[in-house]
């Protein structure tokens, strides 16, 4: 029922976004001249015969004017279904809680989102704030449709994007299932809750530099999504170079502690509407927190800034064999059983309560 | 801690709308196109300021200081400036065109973009070079005419009708259109 509730305003909050901004845009298929050139044609002064025919310039575009809807989606439609197709996938490896399905979305993800299109959520999108300009809805269904869904992704689970659709996150977790675990060193707890801090500084610091110096080519040295595209001079090869091979020692380096972006989402997703449960025995038991590879749970709390929903602690929590919560109740009833044939009176235990 | 968290996130959320507000003025042309026009026009020697509707400059092979009747050899325009609308991935792309009276193309100088992916699409010398002698009647198609980038195809297809556009514009106000060939 929550889930339900949780699609409709999903649904409803994209709509509205995008609601107004399609209406406004009149002129439409992807060669049609822009509205202030049809102005423009419009209030030239005819020459001989108004007819359009006698028109001495007879630009071949101009009589493609009229537009429908269908002009506009089909030549983007191939690319708005796949995408569609590829987060819907991704949410349901997210709500079936499967590793297989997950990497599997990973895959896809390096394949498509990246090496394909290059499209990835990035700082850039923060620039557009600050411009205030943002893609047309006729040219950018696509960017309205991945930045609204990791926006409301977030805002309703946490950092669902950061944990399996963005293709540079995907990429250091498919380096990190493949490489030897020998390789790895885990920074210790106090380290790690440091470093996390280093992205909001270098969000703040990056959009703060665009406002004041306008130089748009600063986004390419703060992440390094331009990989894909496969295009960069020396220096930034050096820096991605050096940013791969620590990330083959800390794992998820970039995500954990660099990424202007997961610091953005990470700000969002303190509005997390539907967290992970936590269940009373958490407090003590402390599998869950040595499960998480994303220093996401100190003892009893999950850190949601820093969780990016990998579900690899929702699946211990499933499992009956290893989550204490699951075996407690077994052992205590074994206990009361043990106790009322030895005739002694049965133990008492704390209760066990959710939340 | 929650309710210290949601405060942060209300005042980065206030401070980022704060941002906005200040930095959101609109983004104007270079106010000194002089190297842009001299390199669209070599054999010019003279060009006026911006004039007319729309807005260009004329360039002249003689100055007209000296020769008040001397016709111009070509004009300049500003697609931002013509084409207020046009706007790629990110915004607006500060494009600076030369036709001379014959509707051909003499040149595109990408002055100012803030396209991502503009460093492989409109910012590599080749994306202007293909307009040099292009004619205005030309369809100017990307994939057809005009070089398709894979990955940048809202960057190219902006800069693209930009000059079209803009250059058709300029057609039908200064040129004649018995002189450009069809």
């Amino acid at each position: 029922m929550i889930r339900l509730a949780s699609w409709s305003l999903a649904i409803a909050t994209v709509v509205c976004t995008i609601a107004p901004q399609a209406t406004s845009s009149s002129a439409v298929s992807a060669d049609a001249p822009r509205p202030a050139y049809a102005a423009f044609v419009a209030a030239q002064p005819p020459g001989g015969g108004a007819a359009p025919a006698d028109d001495p310039w007879g630009f071949e575009e101009e009589e493609e004017k009229v537009e429908t809807w269908g002009d506009v989606l089909l030549p983007q439609a191939l690319d708005i279904s796949l995408t569609a197709a590829f987060l819907a996938f991704a949410m349901f490896s997210f709500f079936r809680k499967s590793q297989p399905l997950k990497y599997a979305t990973l895959v896809l993800s390096v394949a498509y989102l990246g090496i394909t299109k290059s499209q990835l959520v990035s700082i850039t999108d923060l620039f557009r704030i600050v411009d205030w300009s943002f893609p047309t809805m006729r040219d950018g269904v696509t960017w309205y449709l991945f930045t609204g869904f990791a926006i409301l992704s977030t805002v309703l689970w946490g950092r669902v994007y950061c944990g399996r659709i963005c293709a540079f996150g995907a990429f250091t977790q498919l380096m990190d299932a493949t490489l030897p675990k020998r390789l790895r060193i885990e920074p210790p707890k106090w380290l790690e809750k440091r470093a996390s801090w280093i992205k909001y500084g270098l969000l703040v610091a990056t959009v703060a530099y665009y406002v004041a110096t306008k130089q748009f080519g600063v986004y390419r040295y703060v992440e390094p999504f331009w990989m894909y595209t496969r295009s960069a001079d020396v220096v930034l090869w050096s820096m991605l170079a050096a940013l791969l091979i620590a990330t083959v020692v800390v794992r998820n380096l970039y995500c954990r502690f660099l990424c202007p972006v997961g610091a953005t989402l990470g700000v969002l997703s303190t509005l997390t509407v539907f967290g992970i449960k936590r269940w009373s025995e958490c407090k003590t038991c402390t599998i869950c927190e040595k499960t998480c590879e994303w220093g996401a749970i100190d003892g009893p709390k999950i850190i949601m800034t820093e969780c990016v929903r990998c579900d690899d602690c929702e699946r211990v929590y499933a499992d009956e064999k290893k989550c204490p919560h699951w075996l407690i109740p077994v052992i205590r009833s074994r206990k009361v059983a043990e106790a009322m044939a030895a005739g002694r009176p049965a133990p008492r235990f704390i209760e066990l309560t959710r939340g | 801690m929650k309710p210290l968290s949601h405060f942060a996130a209300v005042l980065l959320f206030l401070g980022t709308v704060g941002v906005a507000i200040v930095a959101a003025q609109k983004v104007f042309v270079n106010p000194h196109p002089e190297e842009h026009l001299k390199a669209l026009f070599p054999k010019a020697v003279a060009f006026s300021p911006k004039t007319g509707e729309p807005p260009v400059f004329k360039a002249y092979a003689v100055d007209p200081k000296t020769n008040p009747n001397a016709a111009p050899i070509g004009y300049a325009y500003w697609t931002p400036e013509l084409l207020p609308d046009e706007h790629g991935y990110h915004g607006p792309i500060h494009l600076i065109v030369g036709i001379d009276t014959a509707g051909i193309i003499s040149g595109v100088i990408d002055d100012y973009d803030s396209e991502p992916y503009g460093y492989f699409s409109v910012e590599p010398p080749e994306f202007a070079q293909q307009f040099k002698g292009k004619s205005v009647r030309d369809p100017f198609r990307v994939g057809q005419d005009v070089a398709a980038v894979a990955r940048a195809s809202l960057s190219i297809n902006s800069a693209t009708r930009a000059i079209r556009d803009a250059s058709r514009m300029v057609a039908r106000a200064y040129l004649d259109p018995n002189a450009v060939k069809r």
